[in-house]
């Protein structure tokens, strides 16, 4: 099955050998931590957006949107709704990313730090990190059992092929870090961006849009287009995910970086404003190639895995030619997701979890070295627990449960620090701990047989929403039980 | 009503996305360059 020759591979070869040589030809421009971090706020305007959009958008992303599609039609896309919305609120309104850029800080937690503590900037470090790690875990994995559908590759290579493109990757992001990091993002937003497009219009043309909408109504009737009335959605998931994106627009750290490397504030909040419907197209389009899925792949054929939807679509559809612009398109969106998502996973050990056992300044030289080799470590981690480690489990709420781990808290804190003086210490470890447990908690009961039932009837959403609530109660009791300082 | 709603909003993102893509290409261009070269300068003073 599948459409791959060699002039495909052509393509992808190209692709790859531009990406690399732009990726480390940068390096040269890397002199000091702030350069390899956040590309010496020197970010401008429109390379922000086009790596914004690139980071964001990888093969999981594009799998799971389509499995949305598939699973729910065209309702499937309210994430995304969500998503834009809260970033064109956040961008307008300047709410909590506003004093967080005009701190001139490099992380979240270091802001904490000011305000909180060392010990919380350390523990929300901790909590960012393990959450985005585990979070990150799945990425190779997913994107491998992509490439092995749509390319035929031979299964047994899967492994081998994802690590050399993780090795790729590591390469451009350990000598330039950011820097290598963004204009990399470039290079692959203008081929993701492309491929995307090109598919798309190809779908719409072969499959048609109104035997889309048939096929959404035949399977779903009326919650195919109003999620609010679908059975496996309606308002606990429209709440949680409102709550879940706002959250991520403030502090998923790979968003907020975009913000924190941007020139100034006000180039940072335009960059928000201006990305936003990006987000609607991020969940939209591949849920459209879910959606055309739908209508052309038979049920019997995924054998109950509906993540193999779309991939099986676009290997059976896709001519030669156009499927090498497709495979760059989905390598380009994969590595800048990877490169991006290590960097910045790196820029919080460093910054946060390392930070405090530094006792003295160190050279830039000796910083550079360190963030090079922490790059280099997460990327071990990445193979060893995403390649060679099975993962059991759905992948949305895998995905879902590790955000929240950190994401519940951390906005928390954030919206506290920004904006309630009498938020302290104490509030912060409270959040930190609850944000982190209940999900972790719900984790585990679901997976245990004795309690598994329980968790059914809590389900995901409940949960999640929970979460969040619980976490801001804690922020505001922990903080009003500490004393008081006295006055002087 | 909402079959419209949904069409609607393909057929803007496809659109936007299209239009933005060439946009971004060509300022995003400028804007490495100009990147590139104000570290240079600071590296060069630093």
């Amino acid at each position: 099955m599948g459409h791959f020759s060699w002039i495909d591979g052509s393509i992808v070869g190209v692709y790859l050998l531009l990406t690399m040589a732009a990726g480390i030809a940068v390096r040269k421009y890397v002199g000091k931590v702030e350069h390899f971090l956040i590309a010496g706020h020197q970010m401008d305007l429109y390379l922000g957006i086009a790596s914004l959009a690139a980071t964001e958008f990888g093969i999981v992303t594009c799998m799971y949107a389509a499995q949305n599609g598939y699973d729910k039609g065209f309702a499937g896309a309210t994430p995304g709704i969500l998503y834009a919305a809260a970033m064109l609120f956040v961008g307008l309104t300047g709410f909590c990313v506003k004093p967080l850029r005009d701190a001139g800080v490099m992380t979240i937690p270091e802001l904490f730090d000011k305000r909180f503590g060392s010990r919380v900037r350390w523990l929300s470090g901790v909590v960012i990190v393990l959450g985005g790690l585990l979070n990150m875990g799945v990425f190779l994995r997913t994107g491998g059992e992509f490439l092995v559908t749509v390319c035929g590759l031979h299964v047994g290579y899967l492994e081998i092929t994802m690590t050399l493109l993780l090795v790729m990757v590591a390469v451009y992001t350990i000598l330039g870090g950011l820097l290598s990091v963004l204009v990399t993002d470039f290079l692959q937003f203008i081929v993701m961006s492309v491929g995307l497009i090109a598919v798309t219009v190809l779908l719409l043309v072969n499959v048609g849009w109104g035997a889309m909408v048939k096929a959404v109504e035949m399977n779903y009737g009326a919650g195919g287009f109003n999620p609010f009335v679908n059975e496996t959605m309606g308002w606990p998931y429209v709440v949680f995910n409102l709550m879940l994106n706002l959250a991520a627009v403030m502090t998923w750290q790979t968003t907020i970086q975009r913000l924190l490397a941007a020139k100034d504030t006000k180039t940072g909040q335009q960059v928000y404003t201006r990305t936003s419907f990006f987000f609607i197209c991020r969940f939209l389009i591949p849920g459209i190639w879910g959606v055309a899925a739908l209508a052309t792949i038979p049920a019997a054929a995924l054998n109950g895995n509906t993540l193999q939807a779309m991939p099986m679509l676009l290997a059976t559809v896709v001519p030669v030619g156009l499927m090498g612009l497709v495979v760059a398109a989905m390598l380009a969106a994969d590595m800048s997701t990877d490169s991006a998502y290590m960097l910045t996973w790196s820029s919080v050990i460093y910054n946060d979890i390392l930070g405090p056992f530094r006792k003295s300044k160190w050279s830039e030289k000796r910083g550079l070295l360190w963030n090079r080799c922490i790059v280099a470590c997460i990327g071990v981690f990445l193979l060893i627990y995403g390649l060679w480690y099975p993962l059991k489990g759905d992948l949305w709420t895998y995905l879902g449960v590790t955000g929240t781990i950190y994401l519940s808290s951390m906005s928390t804190l954030l919206i506290a620090c920004c904006y309630w003086k009498r938020a302290n210490n104490w509030g912060a470890t409270a959040a930190i701990i609850f944000g982190a447990a209940i999900p972790v908690g719900f984790l585990v009961i679901e997976q245990v047989p004795a309690t598994a039932h329980i968790a059914k009837v809590i389900g995901p959403y409940y949960s999640g929403i929970a979460t969040y609530l619980i976490a801001g109660a804690a922020m505001v009791v922990g903080s009003l039980l500490k004393p008081c300082p006295r006055a002087q | 009503m909402i079959h419209w709603f949904w069409a609607g909003l393909t057929g803007a993102a496809l659109l936007w996305y299209s239009t933005v893509t060439v946009y971004v290409a060509v300022k995003g261009a400028i804007n490495i360059r100009d990147m590139l070269a104000r570290l240079s300068k600071e590296n060069e003073e630093g």
